[in-house]
Protein backbone atom coordinates (compact mmCIF):
# COMPACT_ATOMS: atom_id res chain seq x y z
CA UNK A 1 0.00 0.00 0.00
CA UNK A 2 1.22 3.57 -1.42
CA UNK A 3 1.69 6.14 1.97
CA UNK A 4 -1.81 8.47 2.06
CA UNK A 5 -2.22 11.08 -0.21
CA UNK A 6 -1.22 14.61 0.91
CA UNK A 7 -4.94 15.68 0.74
CA UNK A 8 -6.00 12.76 3.23
CA UNK A 9 -3.74 13.99 5.32
CA UNK A 10 -5.04 17.54 5.31
CA UNK A 11 -8.63 15.95 5.55
CA UNK A 12 -7.27 13.76 8.92
CA UNK A 13 -5.31 17.20 10.30
CA UNK A 14 -8.70 19.17 9.67
CA UNK A 15 -10.58 16.75 11.76
CA UNK A 16 -8.00 16.27 14.54
CA UNK A 17 -8.35 20.43 14.74
CA UNK A 18 -11.51 20.24 15.57
CA UNK A 19 -13.68 18.25 17.70
CA UNK A 20 -13.96 15.38 15.81
CA UNK A 21 -13.93 12.09 18.69
CA UNK A 22 -12.62 9.30 15.84
CA UNK A 23 -10.35 11.34 13.71
CA UNK A 24 -7.58 10.26 16.09
CA UNK A 25 -8.43 6.42 15.50
CA UNK A 26 -8.66 7.51 11.70
CA UNK A 27 -4.96 8.78 12.29
CA UNK A 28 -4.29 5.46 13.75
CA UNK A 29 -5.76 3.49 11.17
CA UNK A 30 -4.36 5.46 8.30
CA UNK A 31 -0.56 6.07 8.87
CA UNK A 32 0.41 3.40 11.21
CA UNK A 33 0.53 0.51 8.71
CA UNK A 34 2.59 2.63 6.12
CA UNK A 35 5.09 3.54 8.74
CA UNK A 36 5.53 0.41 9.86
CA UNK A 37 6.40 -0.84 6.23
CA UNK A 38 8.70 2.07 5.76
CA UNK A 39 10.63 1.88 9.20
CA UNK A 40 10.84 -1.82 8.29
CA UNK A 41 12.00 -1.41 4.51
CA UNK A 42 14.25 2.25 4.73
CA UNK A 43 15.44 1.68 8.52
CA UNK A 44 15.87 -2.69 8.83
CA UNK A 45 13.96 -2.20 12.04
CA UNK A 46 12.07 -4.90 12.99
CA UNK A 47 8.45 -5.26 13.62
CA UNK A 48 8.10 -4.51 17.20
CA UNK A 49 10.21 -1.77 16.83
CA UNK A 50 9.18 -0.16 14.05
CA UNK A 51 5.38 -0.80 15.45
CA UNK A 52 6.67 0.82 18.79
CA UNK A 53 8.36 4.00 16.66
CA UNK A 54 5.47 4.19 14.91
CA UNK A 55 2.90 4.92 17.36
CA UNK A 56 5.65 7.47 19.37
CA UNK A 57 5.55 9.07 15.80
CA UNK A 58 1.23 8.82 16.06
CA UNK A 59 1.08 9.44 19.70
CA UNK A 60 3.34 12.73 19.52
CA UNK A 61 1.03 13.97 16.73
CA UNK A 62 -2.40 13.22 18.96
CA UNK A 63 -1.29 14.97 21.77
CA UNK A 64 -0.02 18.24 19.87
CA UNK A 65 -1.94 18.40 16.23
CA UNK A 66 -1.61 21.73 16.14
CA UNK A 67 2.37 21.06 15.77
CA UNK A 68 2.05 19.99 12.29
CA UNK A 69 2.35 22.83 10.04
CA UNK A 70 0.76 21.73 6.43
CA UNK A 71 2.33 24.30 4.48
CA UNK A 72 5.88 22.62 5.19
CA UNK A 73 4.67 19.20 4.29
CA UNK A 74 2.65 16.71 4.52
CA UNK A 75 1.22 14.50 7.15
CA UNK A 76 2.61 11.43 6.01
CA UNK A 77 6.45 13.27 5.75
CA UNK A 78 6.03 14.81 8.83
CA UNK A 79 4.92 11.33 10.83
CA UNK A 80 7.26 9.52 8.95
CA UNK A 81 10.08 12.07 9.99
CA UNK A 82 9.47 11.83 13.43
CA UNK A 83 9.16 7.87 13.66
CA UNK A 84 12.86 7.58 11.66
CA UNK A 85 14.35 9.88 14.22
CA UNK A 86 12.41 7.87 16.88
CA UNK A 87 14.05 4.76 15.57
CA UNK A 88 17.39 5.98 15.29
CA UNK A 89 17.75 7.58 18.66
CA UNK A 90 16.10 3.89 19.74
CA UNK A 91 19.10 2.26 17.83
CA UNK A 92 22.00 4.54 18.78
CA UNK A 93 20.61 4.23 22.48
CA UNK A 94 20.24 0.58 22.31
CA UNK A 95 23.56 0.15 19.94
CA UNK A 96 25.86 2.58 22.96
CA UNK A 97 24.35 0.21 25.41
CA UNK A 98 25.15 -3.17 24.05
CA UNK A 99 28.66 -1.91 24.00
CA UNK A 100 28.61 -0.43 27.49
CA UNK A 101 27.39 -4.10 28.40
CA UNK A 102 30.26 -6.09 26.72
CA UNK A 103 33.01 -3.90 28.21
CA UNK A 104 32.77 -2.07 31.59
CA UNK A 105 36.18 -0.58 30.47
CA UNK A 106 34.00 1.74 28.40
CA UNK A 107 33.37 3.93 31.26
CA UNK A 108 36.38 5.22 30.89
CA UNK A 109 34.85 7.24 27.54
CA UNK A 110 31.34 6.96 29.16
CA UNK A 111 32.74 9.04 32.46
CA UNK A 112 36.08 10.24 31.41
CA UNK A 113 37.72 11.76 34.36
CA UNK A 114 38.58 15.56 34.81
CA UNK A 115 39.95 17.16 31.93
CA UNK A 116 42.15 18.99 34.32
CA UNK A 117 44.16 16.32 35.25
CA UNK A 118 47.54 14.93 34.13
CA UNK A 119 48.66 12.55 31.68
CA UNK A 120 50.20 10.50 34.23
CA UNK A 121 46.89 10.58 36.28
CA UNK A 122 44.81 9.26 33.46
CA UNK A 123 46.86 6.62 32.51
CA UNK A 124 46.92 5.37 36.09
CA UNK A 125 43.12 5.40 36.25
CA UNK A 126 42.52 3.22 33.28
CA UNK A 127 45.70 0.72 34.80
CA UNK A 128 43.09 0.57 38.13
CA UNK A 129 40.02 0.23 35.78
CA UNK A 130 41.61 -2.42 33.93
CA UNK A 131 42.94 -4.34 37.03
CA UNK A 132 39.71 -3.64 38.77
CA UNK A 133 37.76 -5.25 35.31
CA UNK A 134 40.48 -8.16 35.77
CA UNK A 135 39.45 -9.12 39.18
CA UNK A 136 35.85 -8.65 38.77
CA UNK A 137 36.16 -11.46 35.69
CA UNK A 138 38.67 -13.78 38.00
CA UNK A 139 36.20 -13.41 40.80
CA UNK A 140 34.06 -16.33 39.60
CA UNK A 141 30.78 -14.41 40.16
CA UNK A 142 27.97 -15.49 37.92
CA UNK A 143 26.47 -14.18 34.56
CA UNK A 144 23.88 -12.44 36.11
CA UNK A 145 25.79 -10.34 39.10
CA UNK A 146 28.56 -9.48 35.83
CA UNK A 147 25.17 -7.83 34.34
CA UNK A 148 24.45 -6.31 37.02
CA UNK A 149 27.93 -4.85 38.04
CA UNK A 150 28.02 -3.66 33.80
CA UNK A 151 24.96 -1.48 34.61
CA UNK A 152 26.45 -0.19 37.79
CA UNK A 153 29.49 0.67 35.48
CA UNK A 154 27.83 2.04 32.58
CA UNK A 155 24.85 4.13 34.08
CA UNK A 156 25.82 6.90 36.05
CA UNK A 157 22.96 6.72 38.29
CA UNK A 158 21.78 2.85 37.35
CA UNK A 159 17.94 2.69 36.59
CA UNK A 160 15.93 0.57 38.20
CA UNK A 161 14.60 -0.84 34.58
CA UNK A 162 18.18 -1.69 33.74
CA UNK A 163 18.88 -3.06 37.06
CA UNK A 164 15.95 -5.09 36.64
CA UNK A 165 16.39 -5.87 32.81
CA UNK A 166 20.45 -7.09 33.71
CA UNK A 167 19.52 -9.27 37.25
CA UNK A 168 15.98 -10.86 35.05
CA UNK A 169 13.88 -9.26 37.81
CA UNK A 170 11.61 -7.47 35.35
CA UNK A 171 8.68 -10.07 35.44
CA UNK A 172 8.56 -8.82 38.96
CA UNK A 173 5.34 -6.83 40.37
CA UNK A 174 6.53 -3.59 40.88
CA UNK A 175 6.95 -3.16 44.14
CA UNK A 176 8.50 -6.17 44.28
CA UNK A 177 10.85 -6.09 41.76
CA UNK A 178 11.77 -2.10 43.39
CA UNK A 179 13.17 -4.22 46.86
CA UNK A 180 15.00 -7.08 44.86
CA UNK A 181 16.39 -4.23 42.36
CA UNK A 182 17.65 -2.46 45.91
CA UNK A 183 19.25 -5.54 47.52
CA UNK A 184 20.86 -6.80 44.36
CA UNK A 185 21.85 -3.53 44.17
CA UNK A 186 23.97 -3.03 47.46
CA UNK A 187 25.16 -6.25 47.74
CA UNK A 188 27.25 -6.04 44.09
CA UNK A 189 28.15 -2.51 45.46
CA UNK A 190 29.75 -4.06 48.68
CA UNK A 191 31.11 -6.80 46.15
CA UNK A 192 33.14 -3.77 44.09
CA UNK A 193 33.86 -1.92 47.07
CA UNK A 194 35.56 -5.47 48.37
CA UNK A 195 37.77 -6.03 44.89
CA UNK A 196 38.43 -2.14 45.02
CA UNK A 197 39.92 -2.49 48.42
CA UNK A 198 41.70 -5.63 47.80
CA UNK A 199 43.26 -3.99 44.34
CA UNK A 200 44.50 -0.81 46.80
CA UNK A 201 46.16 -3.78 49.68
CA UNK A 202 47.78 -5.55 47.10
CA UNK A 203 49.23 -2.05 45.54
CA UNK A 204 50.95 -1.31 48.83
CA UNK B 1 -7.81 -6.85 3.93
CA UNK B 2 -6.49 -4.51 6.18
CA UNK B 3 -3.50 -5.69 8.81
CA UNK B 4 -4.11 -4.53 12.31
CA UNK B 5 -1.47 -6.26 14.06
CA UNK B 6 -0.35 -3.10 15.45
CA UNK B 7 -4.12 -2.45 16.72
CA UNK B 8 -3.57 -4.12 20.38
CA UNK B 9 -0.68 -2.74 21.38
CA UNK B 10 -1.42 0.95 20.33
CA UNK B 11 -4.92 0.07 22.48
CA UNK B 12 -2.84 -0.68 25.31
CA UNK B 13 -0.95 2.35 25.25
CA UNK B 14 -3.64 4.48 24.90
CA UNK B 15 -4.78 3.76 28.45
CA UNK B 16 -2.20 6.29 29.71
CA UNK B 17 -3.02 8.60 27.44
CA UNK B 18 -5.15 11.59 29.03
CA UNK B 19 -7.47 12.69 26.46
CA UNK B 20 -8.62 9.04 25.07
CA UNK B 21 -11.23 6.56 25.44
CA UNK B 22 -8.38 4.00 26.37
CA UNK B 23 -8.23 6.01 29.46
CA UNK B 24 -11.20 5.82 30.71
CA UNK B 25 -12.09 2.16 29.47
CA UNK B 26 -8.58 1.67 31.91
CA UNK B 27 -10.14 3.50 34.78
CA UNK B 28 -13.59 2.19 34.51
CA UNK B 29 -11.98 -1.56 34.24
CA UNK B 30 -10.89 -0.84 37.26
CA UNK B 31 -13.01 0.96 39.07
CA UNK B 32 -15.79 -2.26 38.47
CA UNK B 33 -12.75 -5.11 38.37
CA UNK B 34 -14.25 -6.02 34.83
CA UNK B 35 -12.10 -7.18 31.79
CA UNK B 36 -11.88 -6.22 28.81
CA UNK B 37 -14.12 -8.82 27.32
CA UNK B 38 -17.14 -7.98 29.95
CA UNK B 39 -16.15 -4.24 28.71
CA UNK B 40 -16.87 -5.05 25.50
CA UNK B 41 -19.81 -7.27 26.22
CA UNK B 42 -21.14 -3.97 28.18
CA UNK B 43 -20.94 -1.49 24.85
CA UNK B 44 -22.13 -4.57 22.83
CA UNK B 45 -19.10 -4.89 20.51
CA UNK B 46 -16.32 -7.41 20.21
CA UNK B 47 -12.85 -6.96 21.74
CA UNK B 48 -11.37 -5.66 18.56
CA UNK B 49 -14.14 -2.94 18.54
CA UNK B 50 -12.93 -2.28 22.18
CA UNK B 51 -9.28 -1.34 20.80
CA UNK B 52 -10.57 0.52 17.97
CA UNK B 53 -12.80 2.60 20.16
CA UNK B 54 -9.47 3.22 22.20
CA UNK B 55 -8.16 5.17 19.97
CA UNK B 56 -10.65 7.42 19.90
CA UNK B 57 -11.15 10.85 21.67
CA UNK B 58 -13.04 11.14 24.38
CA UNK B 59 -16.31 12.80 23.88
CA UNK B 60 -16.47 16.00 26.28
CA UNK B 61 -17.84 19.74 27.22
CA UNK B 62 -20.43 21.23 24.68
CA UNK B 63 -19.81 18.70 22.12
CA UNK B 64 -20.47 15.83 24.17
CA UNK B 65 -23.78 14.57 22.89
CA UNK B 66 -22.57 14.85 19.34
CA UNK B 67 -19.05 13.32 19.91
CA UNK B 68 -20.94 10.25 21.34
CA UNK B 69 -23.85 9.63 18.44
CA UNK B 70 -20.66 9.90 16.01
CA UNK B 71 -18.60 7.83 17.79
CA UNK B 72 -21.54 5.10 18.13
CA UNK B 73 -22.41 5.63 14.39
CA UNK B 74 -19.00 4.56 13.56
CA UNK B 75 -19.03 1.55 15.60
CA UNK B 76 -22.36 0.61 15.26
CA UNK B 77 -22.94 0.67 19.45
CA UNK B 78 -25.80 1.73 21.44
CA UNK B 79 -25.31 5.34 22.70
CA UNK B 80 -26.56 4.23 26.78
CA UNK B 81 -23.93 2.07 27.17
CA UNK B 82 -21.17 4.37 25.80
CA UNK B 83 -22.59 7.37 28.15
CA UNK B 84 -22.82 5.24 31.29
CA UNK B 85 -19.09 4.03 30.80
CA UNK B 86 -18.14 7.59 30.53
CA UNK B 87 -20.48 8.97 33.39
CA UNK B 88 -19.42 6.25 35.58
CA UNK B 89 -15.88 7.15 34.95
CA UNK B 90 -16.34 11.07 35.54
CA UNK B 91 -18.65 10.72 38.77
CA UNK B 92 -15.91 8.28 40.30
CA UNK B 93 -13.63 10.51 39.38
CA UNK B 94 -14.97 13.86 40.84
CA UNK B 95 -15.80 11.73 43.99
CA UNK B 96 -12.40 10.43 44.57
CA UNK B 97 -10.92 13.47 43.74
CA UNK B 98 -13.29 15.59 46.73
CA UNK B 99 -12.52 12.25 49.20
CA UNK B 100 -9.11 12.85 48.80
CA UNK B 101 -9.20 16.58 49.71
CA UNK B 102 -11.09 15.85 52.66
CA UNK B 103 -8.36 13.27 53.54
CA UNK B 104 -9.43 10.42 51.87
CA UNK B 105 -11.78 8.84 54.54
CA UNK B 106 -14.44 8.48 52.62
CA UNK B 107 -13.02 6.89 49.12
CA UNK B 108 -13.86 3.52 49.85
CA UNK B 109 -17.45 4.86 51.22
CA UNK B 110 -17.70 6.75 47.96
CA UNK B 111 -16.62 3.64 46.00
CA UNK B 112 -19.43 1.61 47.33
CA UNK B 113 -22.16 4.09 46.92
CA UNK B 114 -21.36 4.83 43.29
CA UNK B 115 -21.63 0.99 42.52
CA UNK B 116 -24.67 1.07 44.07
CA UNK B 117 -25.95 2.62 41.39
CA UNK B 118 -24.37 0.39 38.64
CA UNK B 119 -26.10 -1.39 36.19
CA UNK B 120 -28.36 -2.74 38.23
CA UNK B 121 -30.10 0.28 38.83
CA UNK B 122 -31.20 1.25 35.32
CA UNK B 123 -34.75 1.89 35.10
CA UNK B 124 -37.07 -1.04 33.90
CA UNK B 125 -39.01 0.01 30.64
Amino acid sequence: MNSPSRKRGWDLHERMMSHDSTATFDVFMTFMGPLIRALERNLGCSYDEANACAADAVYAYVRHPERFDASKASLSTFLTQIAKHKAQDSYRSSTARNRREQDPRTIFEVHPPAPNISLEERVDIKQRLDRLVQRIEGAGLPERDLAGIRVIFAEERCSMESMAEALGLSHLPQEEMRQAVRRHTDRLKKILKRLCKEDLDDES
Amino acid sequence: MTNLDWLKRAAQRSTTEPGLLGQVFATYQTLEHCSPEALADELGCNEQTLQMLALCRKPTGEVFAEQVKAICERFGLAPLALVNVLRQVEIMGEMETTAANDSGRGVARLQLAARDRSRKDKPTP
